[in-house]
């Protein structure tokens, strides 16, 4: 029996190589251009017949476009919609990558902690930006609440420093972790289908029963991470 | 990867290592083909997809707030129907009212006025009806008077006294009767 790791494997589809740096399109980078592809021509599909009164096929983005609105609205306040595209293709991308992930033979990018973590940094990144732009120096503050003495401060700055940084990691671990134990767990139980025989029937249901789950989970785990980018995100742009 | 390592020293926490999800030797392809990715589904989303829904989700907004304002426009236009139809009405009835009083006046004074009239009318006939008893009463007593006369001219003149006018004993009757009262 393989390792039920085995299918998290990264294979170089078409090695390339930029200034000694491998970035090779790999099997995790296929399933990335496919959650964008397969995204936008669901979406883009659904949008093709466009009604006052919204078809069952509209309401489906436009579901989508009024939940990340709120999520933005109570999390960050309407300032925070300058952010909408950000976000919803945060959340699109992430849901995407998830559900694809759960076809048989499929690859699921969102349980590595490389390409979930660059989309943390790429997020960490915003934030900043945003904090910087909207409060210019002030934004250090972040590091140093106000109504802090400042004796406090060689204490107080590196915590929040790593509370800072640990915030992207959390983000990311949290992903990857589901999705790679959610894996783990159909990969071992369909082991057993084979290995019991006839009594295989019992692993096999229990396999679709967790498939399900799992469904749900990824749409979940896409919704916390986006949920949290959009606490992270009103954090860089209010006092705190 | 595990290449490098001899067979015997591959521990648990060494094959936990091992996984290729924490296997960082990927992590320029990866972050860069997820950038790529990410920010050219960005581009397609914020171009694309989130315009057409939004547009929709707009134009339905601004129909339904749109059709609000039109249900609210044509009550206050009922509102202010109706209020000109009680305004109409208590005008209607107040005038009603006024000419009502004006009418029943100039029926009054028209009363008034005939009966006057015929007050005076009837006074008139009276009058004059008393009058005319008077006229005739005073003839009569003239007739009297001149029937007296000419009966005291005839006596006298039966008993011998000729000669005497009636005029004169008209004259002396007036006389008589002067002293009577």
């Amino acid at each position: 029996m393989s390792s039920p790791l085995e299918q998290f494997e990264i294979k170089p589809i078409i090695p390339i190589e930029v200034g000694g740096v491998d970035i090779s399109f790999t099997n995790s980078s296929l399933f990335m251009v496919l959650a964008v592809v397969v995204s936008t021509l669901v979406l883009g599909l659904c949008l093709r017949k466009r009604t006052l009164v919204p078809n069952a096929a509209q309401s489906v983005p436009e579901g989508l476009y009024e939940f990340v609105a709120n999520l933005l609205r109570e999390n960050v306040g309407v300032e925070g919609l300058r952010y909408f595209p950000f976000i919803f293709t945060m959340f699109l991308f992430l849901a995407f990558g998830n559900m694809l992930g759960l076809f048989p033979y499929a690859f699921t990018f969102t349980s590595h902690l490389t390409a979930v973590g660059s989309l943390s940094i790429i997020a960490l990144l915003l934030n900043v930006v945003v904090g910087i732009r909207r409060k210019k120096l002030g934004w250090l503050r972040t590091f140093l609440p106000r109504g802090i003495p400042w004796p406090m401060a060689p204490l107080i700055v590196p915590i929040e420093m790593i509370s800072f940084l640990s915030k992207p990691f959390s983000l990311t671990v949290r992903l990857v972790a589901n999705m790679t134990v959610g894996h783990i767990m159909l990969k071992i139980i369909a082991g057993f289908i084979v290995s019991l025989g006839v009594l295989g029937i019992v692993p096999l249901l229990f396999d679709g029963i967790i498939i399900c789950f799992e469904i749900f989970i990824s749409l979940l785990q896409a919704f916390i991470y986006t949920v949290l980018s959009c606490i992270y995100l009103g954090d860089a742009i209010h006092e705190h | 990867m595990s290449e490098g390592f001899p067979q015997k020293r591959k521990s648990k926490f060494r094959e936990l290592c091992d996984m290729p999800q924490l296997d960082f030797s990927v992590f320029p392809s990866q972050l860069f083909w997820l950038v790529v990715c990410f920010f050219i589904m960005l581009f397609v989303m914020s171009r694309f997809i989130i315009p057409r829904t939004a547009e929709m989700i707009n134009l339905r907004k601004a129909k339904i707030d749109g059709d609000l304002e039109k249900a609210a426009e044509i009550k206050r236009q009922v509102e202010q129907a109706l209020e000109k139809y009680n305004q109409a009405l208590a005008d209607a009835n107040s005038r009603a009212a006024v000419s009502l009083q004006r009418t029943k006046d100039e029926l009054n004074e028209t009363i008034s006025r005939r009966q006057a009239e015929l007050t005076a009318k009837l006074t008139a006939e009276i009058e004059s009806g008393e009058k005319k008893i008077a006229a005739s009463r005073d003839k009569a007593m003239q007739k009297v008077e001149e029937a007296a006369a000419e009966l005291a001219v005839d006596v006298l003149k039966k008993l011998g006294f000729s000669g005497i006018k009636s005029k004169d004993a008209a004259n002396a009757l007036k006389a008589l009767k002067k002293d009577k009262k």
